[in-house]
């Protein structure tokens, strides 16, 4: 079941498909957006909360 | 019944409330062909979206200060310790606005409509559909300015402008029907049961918000 | 706070486990679809996000009905900490959507009623954010908050009927309860894991946003000065 889809590592970030079109910049810019807005969001609300809990103390 | 009628001489006094509206209404309506440089058949297709958006817009700039005044020279407070259903006040009070704003409105865009494309009968179907979007318009936009009335700033209408997006779906899609001769009972139904439940809801909701902003 | 805080690190790393895992195999392991080529690998990044922004404002609306019927102070603050980040989930899944868009429709952005209806719950998401900040903290501030989201509620099924009730260029829904998925299955089993995954990392992000949130309201109180 499990058959690794793209041989080598040019064709994972083209991820060319079978009528020829790369498909592989829309995809890895998803990623990429996503990958950045979630640790955003985590480093974001990690600090803050440090810097109230600065001010309180 | 005596709240209805003060609330009608109250509106008809300030003459700026509700004459303002309906002629920015009439300016963008004959705007619109004079700023758009059109065949006769592409106006008529495009002509009902202008309705709609000048009609959402002259209701939001209507009802910019529904409770402002009321509430600036203690009327609301009287009104709100009074034994009657606050709630009834509100609904009689936009009701009061919807005759004197909303009808007009409503008359105007019909004969714009007819004179623009030129069948009676897209008028005879557009009417009951403008009715009562325009009730629509005002009740979600009161409760727009009811929940930013101490601030008496925008943010409370503009905040509510994006509940009424579906509503303009809706109302393109009967425009579509009217067009083709589709289904436009059912629309005109489906709008009346809307309304039937927005009037039911709002003023409730906006005298829990007065309440809230009296204390 | 307690227990949540001694939770917390095994839901973080839990979730984060799942849902990299889910997206390697789905970005991987899975074959290529017929129709769509290998952009539909998309999906496991867009409907996750989609599901946990409805769901979000779900939650938000119990909570609303909560705090207005038992006027219990942790449900606004609580409603109050999940706006920011059901804010940031619709964003990603309207960017995702958007993307994805261009190889499979050839335009970036249609006016169908299911994506408008995203739009809309991403502008009342920010709506919600500015009414509340823009009075000072109260408890009138609180009680609006609550009646808005329960008003804005409105959208939810009409996003999610949108897709049944008119056609649209958006495609139905391919996982219902009650047939057969229309998704082929190997495709299907890490779309499961992407979305519980993404349901573990934005749970850890909402206990963080409530924790600020409550540290912020009760700054006054004794117990917060020993905790922190």
């Amino acid at each position: 079941m499990f058959n690794i889809e793209f041989n080598t590592l040019a064709e994972a970030l083209l991820m060319q498909s079978q009528n020829g079109q790369n498909h592989g910049i829309y995809v890895w810019s998803v990623v990429l957006i996503v990958t950045l807005c979630i640790s955003i969001s985590f480093i974001f609300y990690k600090y803050k909360i440090k810097e109230i809990s600065k001010k309180i103390k | 019944m005596q709240v209805i009628k003060f609330e009608f001489l109250k509106l008809l006094k300030k003459s700026r409330g509700w004459l303002g509206p309906i002629l920015v209404f009439i300016l963008i309506m004959i705007a619109y062909p004079l700023t758009v440089e059109v065949s006769d058949v592409e106006l008529r297709q495009s002509f009902f979206s202008i309705l709609w958006i000048a009609a959402l817009l002259v209701i939001m700039l209507a009802t910019e200060d529904i409770f402002l005044e009321d509430f600036n020279d203690g009327t609301l407070e009287q009104y709100a310790i009074l034994q009657k259903n606050l709630s009834f006040i509100i609904g009689s009070k936009v009701f009061v606005y919807w005759l004197v704003i909303g009808v007009p409105i409503s008359i105007i865009g019909t004969i714009f409509c007819v004179g623009t494309t030129s069948q009676t009968a897209f008028g005879y179907q557009i009417l009951p559909v403008l009715l009562v979007s325009t009730y629509i318009f005002m009740n979600v936009f009161s409760f727009g300015n009811a929940l930013s009335l101490t601030k008496g700033s925008v943010l409370g209408t503009l905040v509510t402008l994006p509940l009424l997006l579906p509503l303009l779906i809706i109302l393109g899609k009967v425009v579509v029907a009217i067009n083709f001769d589709l289904n436009y009972s059912g629309f005109l139904l489906l709008l009346l049961g809307i309304l039937s439940i927005i009037i039911m809801i709002i003023p409730m909701i906006i005298s829990y918000i007065i309440r809230a902003h009296l204390e | 706070m307690f227990q949540v805080n001694r939770a917390y690190p095994y839901i973080f790393y839990l979730s984060l486990i799942t849902y990299l895992l889910s997206i390697f195999w789905g970005l991987f392991l899975t074959p290529e679809d017929f129709v769509q080529g290998n952009s539909y690998r998309i999906i496991y990044l867009h409907v996750p996000a989609s599901f946990i922004s409805q769901s979000l404002y779900l939650a938000m609306a119990i909570a609303s009905a909560v705090y207005l019927i038992w006027k219990v102070k942790l449900s606004v603050y609580l409603v109050r900490s999940i706006a920011p980040i059901g804010a940031i989930t619709t964003f990603i899944a309207l960017i995702s959507g958007s993307i994805w868009g261009i190889p499979t429709w050839g335009t970036w952005w249609v006016w169908d009623a299911r994506i408008v209806s995203t739009l809309i719950l991403f502008i009342m998401y920010l709506g919600l954010i500015s009414l509340h900040d823009s009075f000072n903290n109260n408890e009138k501030a609180d009680k609006f908050l609550s009646i808005l989201v329960l008003v804005g509620s409105v959208n939810i099924p009409i996003i999610k009927m949108s897709v049944q009730w008119w056609s649209t260029l958006h495609q139905p829904a391919s996982i219902t309860l009650s047939e057969k998925p229309a998704i082929d299955l190997v495709m299907l089993y890490p779309l499961f894991g992407s979305i519980i995954g993404f349901t573990g990392l934005i749970t850890c992000l909402v206990i963080l946003s409530s924790k600020l949130q409550i540290i912020k309201r009760e700054k006054n109180k004794s117990w917060v000065k020993d905790y922190v």
